[in-house]
């Protein structure tokens, strides 16, 4: 209204985005929270007192309809297994030998405690890493992760601020490196590790190009 | 030492050592922006010899920032050898005295002596783009400011510098941490009148030095009337627009004033201080009364029947003396909070919100319009009785460090609901919906679904026994409305074209309720804006929406530099 920007408000008519989930969102995009009671997504909501405001996703919360998800690299479950075993191994390493040396029954189920952790964690990475993708869409990148507590994070090319490329010693040796993405929020937990070097790349470019496309102030 | 070395006559300081890597571009996200107009000074570092007007600050600076050190060492020396002083003057005899009052103005001279060099080797100059200033005595630094990337500016008057009528000019260009540029020390008039003068160059006024006056007056920001709340007076204080045309700093220095060009004076007597209008001020009996009734009262309350318990069940009183340093914390924050809150005023103007406050310290902030992040408001538990409201804001590169959170970030200290609204109105003058009070009422004391909010469900108690009746959320034109809080009571705003990233996450229990918590990130500051609980197909939804949400917003957004309509 009566601010600067108040003028500038989107025409409605375009405010369709060429990726909006195409299996439901029955109201447009810019839809005001005027009329609530009118919303059809009130009907499809279970308990009573639940008329969302938002169109409720039928799909699962986590699988965005039409987003093909991109996975990592399975060489990042051997970087992180590598890592994790040898902080792991040298105490089992060291147990085992005192326990057969003492035969003190303690230092052997220390030893059988750290046994479980490494199969536990043997289990469990390439589980995680199973469970991280991205999916670059047109104008915002998403990424997913974790089995237990998950999480999807929505970038929008136009609010990154700059790309981090990284590799340690033992991603190289693999040949994976992480990209992360920074916005002006440092709450912005957007980084995608174990990318094959040169999709590494191409990704860094690709978001630069269309970072720049599409950027916009703070 | 490098800084002995004296000037070459007429020379600038040596640039060479500045521009390398220390030489920030103060944004980051500058680089890459607005590559028509602002990205040719960016990218050509000014060789030695430029054609900027340098500037030196006033030269009282080095009388007013030189007894910080005194002060800091001090500080230190009495925290850490309290107990070893009575040692240290029975080690000395009867010389001591002599000794430390030696040392003490040894101290002294070094301080003012360092702060005399590091004026010396400080200057600054003002372009159409940007500020520059150069400084540093052994590690040289030239620092640019990229003025259609300012934050926020603010003239900032410490209780010494106040005394002597000098003020401090700080910028803010949402750089992260230490970004800001710092203008210490102007004259009181200068510094005004050089905010002026920064603020419509970065409102896009003044390309290519012309100066262009009277157009800050007749902006579609200022003679807005409050849609809610009371009436705002008629415009009552027009700040002075004739500040003394202080056209060229007082430089008694005949050196400095030799080798520094003269900035053309009526450029500088150009700007206009634009018109503002007040919109609320906080009494000081309510801000005392409200500290009163704040959250550290409680503590101190608390710590007070721990001691005395303590003192009653030991029988020792010295076992209170381990409580001390916490009842010091909480005295100290009410203190700061008071301190910092006393004398404040909120105005609007073209060039945004202006903010004023500090009973010790005195602080000017202007917000120019579309930098405010992130609104919150809350209310503490004891604040309900009288229907308080605290109102806080993000607004990049403000509150970078922890101590500064209390003072930069705070739209409304302590006020009522109706003040609360106006401080709403000031970040977001349209909130999209027809009915602004009623979506606020709902926001901040509202449980139930009416008017379109979405709730958590019912389920979610078992995660949230107490608060699942107030989380919700729900979307107007223009922004993101989130609730939350059924002892601290908040509601947080969010324009949707400042959303900066959105999350969805799960944990097990949530799965297995069929929840999800949604989070919007925004720039660093008090207000994070997120709602737990939410049926996870809702949330899913809203992340979906909200994402094409803010696309939109931020591609019918204004411009960065306000006054110039795209």
């Amino acid at each position: 209204m009566s601010s600067p920007e108040g003028a500038g408000h989107p025409q409605p008519d375009a405010a369709v985005p060429p990726v909006a989930p195409s299996a439901d969102a029955p109201q447009p995009v810019a839809a005001p929270a005027r009329a609530p009671h009118a919303a059809p997504a009130a009907a499809v909501d279970g308990p009573p007192g639940e008329p969302g405001t938002a169109p409720v996703r039928e799909s699962e919360p986590f699988e965005p309809a039409g987003v093909g998800w991109t996975p990592v690299s399975p060489r990042l479950a051997t970087a992180r297994l590598v890592v994790a075993l040898a902080w792991l191994g040298v105490p089992l390493v060291v147990l085992v030998v005192v326990a057969a040396l003492t035969g003190n029954a303690w230092v052997w189920a220390s030893a059988a405690l750290v046994a479980a952790l490494a199969a536990w964690v043997l289990w469990l990475v390439p589980r995680q890493v199973r469970a991280m993708g991205y999916a670059e869409r047109a104008d915002d990148l998403l990424l997913r992760r974790g089995i237990v507590f998950r999480s999807m994070v929505v970038v929008p090319y136009g609010r990154m601020q700059y790309v981090d490329v990284t590799a340690g010693p033992l991603a190289r040796k693999l040949g994976i490196a992480s990209v992360q993405l920074h916005t002006a929020s440092p709450g912005t937990d957007a980084s995608i590790d174990g990318l094959p070097t040169a999709e590494a790349a191409r990704l860094r470019d690709q978001l630069a190009s269309r970072g720049e496309a599409r950027l916009a102030g703070l | 030492m490098t800084a002995d070395r004296p000037l070459p006559a007429g020379a600038v300081p040596p640039v060479g050592a500045a521009a390398t890597p220390a030489d920030a571009v103060a944004t980051p996200a500058g680089a890459a922006a607005t590559p028509a107009d602002a990205a040719a000074p960016a990218l050509a570092p000014e060789p030695p010899a430029d054609d900027l007007a340098w500037r030196r600050m006033h030269p009282v600076t080095p009388a007013v920032k030189g007894w910080k050190v005194l002060v800091a060492v001090l500080a230190v020396l009495a925290w850490n050898a309290a107990d070893d002083v009575r040692q240290l003057a029975e080690l000395l005899g009867g010389r001591a005295w002599l000794v430390i009052v030696g040392a003490i103005v040894l101290i002294t001279l070094i301080g003012f002596g360092y702060s005399a060099i590091a004026w010396r080797m400080t200057r600054f100059a003002v372009t159409d783009d940007a500020v520059h200033l150069r400084s540093g005595v052994v590690f040289r630094q030239q620092r640019q400011a990229r003025l259609d990337r300012l934050q926020a500016v603010d003239v900032v008057q410490p209780l010494l510098a106040r005394i002597i009528g000098l003020s401090e000019l700080r910028l803010e260009v949402a750089g992260g941490a230490g970004s800001g540029v710092s203008l210490a020390f102007l004259r009181e008039a200068e510094a005004e009148q050089l905010r002026a003068e920064l603020l419509a160059r970065a409102a896009g006024l003044h390309r290519g030095g012309r100066p262009r006056p009277a157009v800050a007056g007749s902006t579609p920001a200022g003679p807005a009337a409050p849609q809610a709340g009371p009436a705002a007076p008629p415009l009552a204080t027009t700040a002075p627009d004739a500040v003394p045309a202080t056209g060229h700093p007082a430089t008694p220095d005949p050196d400095a004033a030799l080798s520094l060009p003269v900035e053309p004076d009526e450029d500088w007597a150009a700007a206009p201080v634009a018109p503002e209008r007040p919109v609320y001020e906080v009494p000081v009996g309510r801000l005392l009364l409200s500290t009163l009734l704040s959250s550290a009262t409680i503590w101190l309350v608390v710590m007070l029947g721990g001691v005395g318990a303590l003192i009653v069940s030991t029988g020792r009183v010295g076992s209170a003396f381990a409580l001390l340093p916490a009842l010091l914390g909480v005295v100290s924050y009410s203190w700061t909070r008071f301190n910092r809150g006393a004398n404040f005023r909120a105005a609007i103007s073209p060039d945004g919100i202006r903010l004023r406050h500090g009973l010790t310290e005195s602080r000017a902030q202007t917000v120019p319009p579309g930098r405010v992040q992130a609104v919150r408001v809350t209310q503490g538990l004891l604040w309900r009785k009288q229907d308080w409201w605290r109102v806080e804001v993000n607004v990049a590169g403000y509150g970078s460090t922890g101590d500064q959170a209390q003072t930069e970030n705070v739209l409304l200290p302590v006020g009522t609901r109706d003040e609360a609204l106006l401080a709403l109105w000031l970040v977001l003058p349209d909130l999209g919906t027809a009915d602004p009070r009623a979506l606020v009422d709902a926001g901040l004391t509202g449980r139930e679904a009416d008017g379109g909010w979405a709730v958590a469900p019912r389920r979610s108690r078992w995660l949230d026994p107490v608060g699942w009746r107030r989380h919700g959320v729900t979307v107007t034109d223009r922004a993101l409305v989130l609730r939350s809080g059924v002892l601290v009571r908040q509601l947080v705003v969010v324009p949707h074209e400042r959303t900066q990233s959105l999350q969805l996450a799960q944990g097990p229990l949530q799965r297995r309720l069929g929840l999800a918590s949604f989070q919007l990130h925004s720039t660093p500051g008090p207000v994070a804006p997120r709602v737990d609980h939410l049926d996870a197909r809702v949330a899913a939804g809203l992340l979906d929406e909200q994402a094409a949400r803010a696309r939109t917003a931020r591609a019918g957004a204004g411009p960065e530099q306000w006054m110039r309509r795209a």
